[in-house]
């Protein structure tokens, strides 16, 4: 219990990581699910990508998993 | 010059709606968040996973953790996402072929390789920025001592070190065929120079040092005057590798 109290003093500090790790996901997700052509891979695999790895995910997805058109 | 600001602006906006500046910008916002808490929690996530009856003891956690967490992010993990970004710019456009109509029209082939390469360096130079004042904000709000010796220096050490990075992304992507050519090329010329850093006599002469030093710096083990070889040494790299890649595209067939 102890630990738990000190680990939410520092809420306010991790709010602003989580929110951004989400925003970073949910944009990739949109673009995905909006988007049927991706450079390769099919769409079970990026929601999966996207959703289990954390921030690398959106980044992995944006960078070599989005179809240039 | 008129086509080189054009061209700049032209990658400016193809940033910007591939979504890669976006995704620098928030990365870079995460790593200066993320470096001094992860080190200011690790004792207390360490001792919540302690077992019965083990007593694990962590010294309290000071600012050169949060300078390690923050370096080791940006040498590793960052390095990474400047390959994913800026690693397609030029192979891409390549072998999409949607240089062709520019070239042809009479833009000078190092126009675009050199505009190419300082929007790069500009875009790194905002998103580096970023993280560092993040990171600063965190840092000074989380940990009690602050003081740290040659930040500016140590700063500057990796941010030279990416700026060759990208000049070497720009040289593997005049070499290598393919849309993804530059990116593995100039990632096997790294994982090449992190071989060679294990040898220490080719320490002083391996860019690589500039983005292992850092905290060594700060906490005041390494001099500044100990790396001027090594910094000269990484930009006359950066020259010669922006030179190269401007005297093999000029031949490129396209």
């Amino acid at each position: 219990m102890e630990n738990m109290d000190s680990l939410m003093q520092y809420l306010p500090f991790l709010i602003p990581l989580v929110i951004l790790q989400l925003a970073l996901m949910l944009a990739a997700l949109v673009h995905l699910l909006k988007h049927n052509k991706y450079r390769f891979g099919n769409r079970v695999l990026w929601v999966i990508v996207v959703a289990v790895f954390g921030f690398v995910g959106p980044i992995l997805y944006f960078t070599v998993g989005r179809s240039e058109e | 010059m008129r086509g080189f600001y054009a061209f700049i602006k032209k990658e400016f906006l193809e940033q910007i709606r591939t979504f890669r500046l976006w995704i620098l910008l928030a990365v870079a916002v995460l790593f200066g968040m993320m470096s001094p808490l992860m080190a200011k929690l690790m004792p207390e996530i360490l001792s919540s996973m302690n077992m019965e009856g083990m007593v694990i003891q962590i010294p309290e956690p000071t600012v050169y953790d949060a300078y390690t967490q923050f370096f080791k992010n940006f040498t590793q993990m960052g390095t990474l996402v400047i390959l994913l970004i800026f690693g397609g710019t030029l192979s891409g456009e390549l072998s999409k072929g949607t240089l062709i109509n520019l070239l042809a029209k009479g833009l000078p082939r190092r126009t675009v390789l050199l505009s190419k390469y300082v929007a790069a360096v500009i875009i790194w130079t905002v998103a580096y920025a970023l993280a560092f004042v993040t990171n600063y904000g965190y840092t000074v709000y989380l940990f009690p001592e602050t003081d740290v010796k040659n930040l500016f220096f140590s700063l500057f050490c990796l941010w030279i070190f990416v700026c060759f990075v990208i000049s070497l992304i720009m040289l593997s992507s005049t070499i290598a065929p393919g849309s993804f050519g530059g990116l593995i090329l100039s990632a096997g010329a790294l994982v090449v120079m992190l071989m060679v850093s294990i040898i220490p006599k080719a320490e002083k002469f391996n860019p690589i040092t500039l983005a292992s030093v850092n905290v060594a710096l700060l906490e005041g083990t390494k001099s500044v005057s100990g790396l001027t070889l090594t910094v000269s040494i990484t930009i006359l790299l950066i020259l010669g590798s922006l030179i190269a890649s401007i005297l093999i595209f000029e031949k490129k067939k396209l």
